[in-house]
């Protein structure tokens, strides 16, 4: 009796699963013979709701709202901002010892940021660091998220579309490389004084090498003096990575979050049902993993900058 | 040939082979890191969670030069 009933519930989940395949299936098939694509093969005009335009493609930020100077990638950015300390605060209001509810949701994401943070720099600079990256990974993530919602890029206003990824306008990322660096550099004149600066201007072996050929040991003073050559070199080569850690950055970012939105928009141009899901996902996968990246190599740098050059050595 | 259908054709000529010889490098790179990442994890398959972390890091930097070149081909796609 038991088996019987088990038998008939699976095989009806799984008719449903067949029937929501093959009803799939079709839409593609339609929408693929229908679109562009399939007027290019079959040599035939584009059916009515499959004839998409072709992509527009505009790198720069525009304004929606005539006269006033606000973009629509500054205005997406003001609605993540505002998600965030609705959520937040939301989750805040009269807390418990055990969590329940909006606060254990919050408290998950929470948590595995601490921990995350934690396991790469340490318990005492963990606690320290935690705002800095934990902000940089929220703000990219919900920014990244949020304009997965339908009617972002198409809801136009005034001819411009009213809202669109802020990641892909090239001033977030910079800014948000910008934050990234000075927090480094504050943290490592903190942590270390001026004492930071000699990873950059590594003149120590230099001197050493000058002190040996002058008190006459001439052998070893020249291998010294071209050690502290090489060593002032790589100091300089430093510097230059530290600028070059900011375009870096920046472009990763911006060309990743750029990249998916033309994939998406060429998706829905080329077989407008069913098949732009799949790029969906992967959006949303890279959006997540960007915003990791981004988080991640801020700490990662963070830490390298605090650690003092003996005990990187060793 | 007039200087405007020269100069689009070279555009995009350059952008095709931006792109195109821009990914070769990342994507071997890639491919080394996730071997390298793959070998770690057989022999030592308890170290699943630093190994999987370490893997992602290093994939986005060897992402980011094949980023650069698709930076490379949009420009001189759509702003040259």
């Amino acid at each position: 009796m038991d088996n019987q009933e088990e038998k008939t519930s699976g095989s009806n989940s799984k008719k449903i699963a067949i029937a929501v395949g093959v009803i799939l299936l079709f839409c593609t098939l339609i929408s693929f013979v229908g679109s562009n694509v399939g007027a290019l093969i079959f040599k035939s005009k584009p059916i009515g709701i499959f004839a998409v335009n072709p992509p527009h493609v505009v790198l720069p930020a525009e304004m929606p709202f005539p006269g006033v100077h606000l973009s629509n990638t500054m205005l997406t950015s003001f609605i993540t901002i505002f998600i965030l300390m609705l959520l937040f605060v939301s989750a805040g209001r009269k807390i418990k010892l055990v969590p329940s509810g909006l606060q254990n949701f919050v408290e998950f994401f929470y948590e595995s940021l601490a921990g995350f943070i934690e396991d790469t720099a340490g318990t005492e600079y963990g606690r320290k660091f935690f705002p800095v990256c934990a902000t940089i990974f929220l703000f990219v993530l919900f920014n990244g998220w949020l304009s997965l919602i339908p009617g972002f890029e198409t809801i136009k206003f005034n001819g411009e579309p009213l809202l669109r990824n802020p990641n892909t306008d090239i001033n977030v990322p910079m800014m948000l490389a910008v934050v990234s660096f000075c927090f480094v550099e504050y943290w490592g004149f903190k942590a270390q004084g001026l004492k930071y600066l000699k990873k950059f201007i590594n003149v120590d072996s230099l001197i050493q090498g000058f002190k040996e050929m002058f008190s006459g040991r001439i052998k070893s003073g020249l291998n010294g003096i071209i050690m502290g050559l090489v060593s002032l070199f790589t100091g300089i080569l430093e510097i230059l990575s530290e600028f070059i850690r900011l375009v870096s950055f920046t472009f990763r970012l911006f060309g990743n979050m750029t990249a998916g939105m033309i994939l998406v928009t060429v998706a829905i141009f080329l077989v407008p049902w069913v098949f732009p899901a799949v790029f969906y996902v992967m959006e949303a996968f890279f959006g997540f993993i960007q915003a990791l990246i981004f988080s991640g190599l801020t700490l990662c740098f963070l830490v390298l900058a605090i650690m003092s050059h003996e005990e990187e050595a060793h | 040939m007039d200087f405007e259908s020269t100069r689009t054709l070279a555009k995009l000529i350059a952008a095709g082979l931006a792109i195109g010889m821009g990914a070769v490098g990342p994507g071997i790179g890639v491919g080394m890191i996730g071997a390298g990442a793959m070998v770690a994890l057989g022999r030592n398959p308890e170290a699943r969670g630093p190994i999987m972390t370490n893997m992602i890091l290093s994939i986005a930097f060897a992402e980011a030069v094949a980023i650069y070149a698709l930076i490379v081909a949009i420009l001189l796609i759509f702003v040259a």
